[in-house]
């Protein structure tokens, strides 16, 4: 029997409120109690939107001045790192500021405790953090210090389970490590097998102490040229696939949790529930997972805040049509905005 | 030819007594104060009109709010035309136009103006940037030409040549919600998801290429010499297929249309602009490349690889025989902190260095266009241009 659940993958859209208060804040029209309100409140209505979706573990949509992006607490915070020139996020038309590599990576193990919302582990919720995995870092980072990407991830890797093991004690209970390079690759060469050998060290190191659940999901392009060896290769509970840019036959057999991105976090046509149901019965048929996590292709945050809110309750309704059971109906036809 | 030429990218900054009549807001003292100081810095034409103008502060009727732009615009041509001045001894950028003062930007005016879009919220790009998104729900149509009273009025106030920077059709694409072709490919079965969801970018892109070739043949009609295809989103979808697309559209855009095209693309991932090669040179009508570098360099002084780092990409177009011009884009536009003219000096030297290309055919600019800075900040950005060009020229002899 497949247990179903729902997570959010990365970092959320802000809502209008909040985008106004960053920009109200920006030309000194409101205080930073002010701004700190309406992320705030802005966090609330997400965790609250995604207890209502069903999900297990929950996150705080990194919807802080902390994450402006993905790499920003580490690169800022870390001993060792800076951030750098702006460049662009994979395909998409946001940006991040590279981490340059001055000298070796520490931490005082406190850097992301600082930046998450405690306040959802205080009322009971368990927690999930997104954090880029090693390889996405050391393939997006400029290194001056390291000399080798192995060694890199490693030197990261070592820092990582500092704070991790700050976030555990904290009472967070879930690490997703984002791994979008290690499948967008287009005129590069897939990693070998030996290079995926190194990133499970480093994901292995990072987690080694540390009493968290843990995923893997790496997004933005085609995983099937790493399959079945992935979901042996990286030791982490769960392992995600980008449904959107990797075809389901790829899948196979395995004991591991299985993290779905079924839903085109890149647009905001709705897809049919249906026709979501028959690739997650797909999904299970081909896997025989024992933990199926339905989730977005990936980060939430190429859409706007009312159209991700939407995407997340479409994995609430799907997660409600699979549990039910029973044979997927045929598609219905779409309506102007897609399927509801 | 002059050596080393100097261009803008397009947007300027806006005034707040530009900006503030659109979202009902009061003029302040300070915003009498800006137009003045400006006004009389920059020497604009019958400015007193507008200070008179300005002073009534609120409730400006539709006629009065044109004339703000009208203004506006004129304040932009002056900017670029006198960039340089304390600084140079010829001010004054070759190529100019008037800062998009009057667009509300570079995606917003052309969605706005195009069938079939529809704006859906905001979206981040980084830190507490955003941009309006619009979402594509039906085929589009073109509707009406979105640049022509903003040409007529430019052609009649500058006296340098013009260069009209138009949006692209995959620029367009990659900023939109692609609802509708995502909708309608979706119910083509047994195709692979990428392939997919490429051909539903394809459709989209290549429908709005002939919407903008319409609006680009038009503006030749009332005389234009010289367009700036926009697409700083060249380097965002980055498959074979979808870099081929880039030309394809830049192809289907510029058909049977006779001008001088310049491609002006920026922020590439951190692999750098070495995605677009070769497909970029089968843009068959464009003559320049303007493209950002500055972002990526160090303010060390140098022509040595290790202080120019940021130019490193500029090689290729050497390593694949390239002949025509080049833009180089020798200031970072998303920090007011700023290079010395000596090192934008550097920047423009190195470039020629390394690209082999005649002083004539390289081209100076800023990285991007100047909208996010502050007017006193994108004005020391195009003296830094102008400056340091004039400084590269004298030597280089």
């Amino acid at each position: 029997m497949t247990e179903y659940q729902v997570s959010l993958t990365g970092l959320h859209a802000r809502n209008e409120r909040t985008i106004q208060a960053t920009q109200d804040w920006e030309r000194s029209r409101i205080n930073e109690v002010t701004l700190k309100e309406s992320f705030d409140k802005d966090c609330e209505s997400l965790v609250e939107l995604q207890r209502h979706a069903g999900a297990e573990y929950i996150t705080d949509g990194q919807i802080t001045l902390a994450w402006q992006d993905l790499f920003r607490p580490i690169s800022s915070g870390f001993e060792g790192l800076e951030p750098g020139p702006m460049v662009r996020w994979f395909n998409t038309n946001t940006f991040f500021y590279t981490p340059i590599v001055k000298g070796a990576i520490s931490s005082d193990g406190k850097v992301l405790s600082r930046v998450i919302e405690r306040r959802f582990v205080d009322h009971g919720s368990s927690l999930k953090i997104i954090i880029p995995d090693p390889l996405t870092f050391a393939e997006l980072a400029e290194d001056r210090h390291y000399g080798s990407k192995e060694k890199l991830q490693l030197a990261y890797a070592d820092a990582i389970r500092g704070e991790l093991r700050t976030l555990s004690s904290l009472g967070v209970k879930y690490v997703q490590f984002s791994a979008p390079s290690l499948v967008y690759r287009l005129k590069q060469k897939p990693f070998s097998r030996s290079e995926l050998g190194q990133l499970g060290e480093a994901v292995r190191s990072a987690l080694k102490g540390v009493s968290l659940r843990s995923g893997f999901y790496p997004f933005f392009g085609d995983a099937s040229r790493y399959l079945p060896e992935l979901f042996d290769a990286i030791p982490t509970d769960d392992v995600g696939v980008d449904l959107t840019q990797t075809d389901d036959s790829s899948l196979s057999a395995t004991n591991k949790g299985v993290i779905a991105g079924l839903i085109d976090s890149r647009t905001t046509y709705l897809e049919d529930v249906e026709s979501l149901a028959a690739r997650v019965e797909a999904v299970v048929d081909r896997t025989g997972t024992k933990t199926l996590t339905l989730a977005p292709s990936s980060d939430l945050r190429y859409i706007p805040r009312v159209s991700a809110d939407e995407k997340l309750e479409l994995l609430g309704r799907l997660r409600a049509r699979v549990r039910r059971g029973g044979a997927p109906q045929k598609a219905k036809a779409s309506s102007r905005r897609g399927a509801k | 030819m002059k050596a080393f030429p100097t261009q803008e990218i397009g947007s300027l900054p806006k005034f707040g007594w530009r900006t503030k009549p659109f979202r009902l807001m009061a003029l302040t003292d300070d915003d009498l104060q800006v137009a003045r100081e400006w006004g009389d810095r920059l020497q604009v034409d019958g400015r007193t009109d507008l200070y008179r103008l300005l002073s009534k502060r609120y409730s400006f009727s539709d006629e009065e709010k044109k004339t703000i732009v009208d203004f506006s615009l004129l304040y932009a041509i002056k900017m670029c035309e006198t960039a340089g001045q304390g600084v140079a001894k010829e001010p004054g950028l070759d190529l100019v136009w008037s800062g998009e003062q009057a667009r509300t930007e570079m995606y917003e005016t052309p969605v706005s103006n195009i069938q079939g879009f529809e704006f859906v919220g905001r979206v981040r790009s980084f830190d507490n940037k955003y941009w309006r998104m619009a979402s594509i729900r039906s085929a589009p149509k073109y509707k009406e030409n979105y640049h022509l009273d903003e040409l007529l009025f430019t052609q009649k106030h500058a006296e340098r040549k013009l260069k009209v920077p138009v949006t692209d059709a995959i620029t367009i694409m990659a900023w939109s919600d692609n609802n509708y072709y995502t909708g309608k490919w979706a119910k083509k079965a047994g195709l692979p998801p990428a392939k997919r969801s490429f051909s539903a970018r394809r459709e989209f892109t290549l429908e709005l290429a002939k919407i903008i070739r319409r609006v680009i043949r038009e503006l030749i009609e009332k005389g234009v010499e010289e367009v700036q295809i926009d697409i700083p989103a060249a380097t965002q979808y980055q498959s074979e297929d979808d870099i081929k697309l880039v030309a394809e559209s830049f192809n289907e855009t510029t058909k049977g249309l006779d001008a001088t095209f310049s491609v002006h693309s920026c922020f590439p991932p951190n692999t750098g602009y070495g995605i677009l090669f070769p497909h970029l040179l089968e843009m068959k009508k464009c003559e320049r490349f303007s493209l950002e570098y500055g972002n990526r360099d160090t303010f060390d002084r140098g022509l040595d690889a290790k202080s120019r780092v940021g130019f490193e990409d500029l090689k290729l177009f050497k390593e694949y025989g390239f002949k025509k011009e080049l833009g180089v884009g020798v200031i970072h536009i998303h920090t007011d902190t700023l290079p010395s003219v000596e090192v934008v000096r550097d920047r423009v030297l190195y470039s020629a260095k390394v690209t082999d290309l005649p002083p004539e055919n390289l081209y100076v600019n800023p990285d991007c266009g100047l909208r996010t800075r502050r007017p006193e900040i994108a004005q020391k950005m195009l003296d830094l241009v102008v400056g340091g060009a004039e400084l590269a020229r004298r030597k280089s002899g």
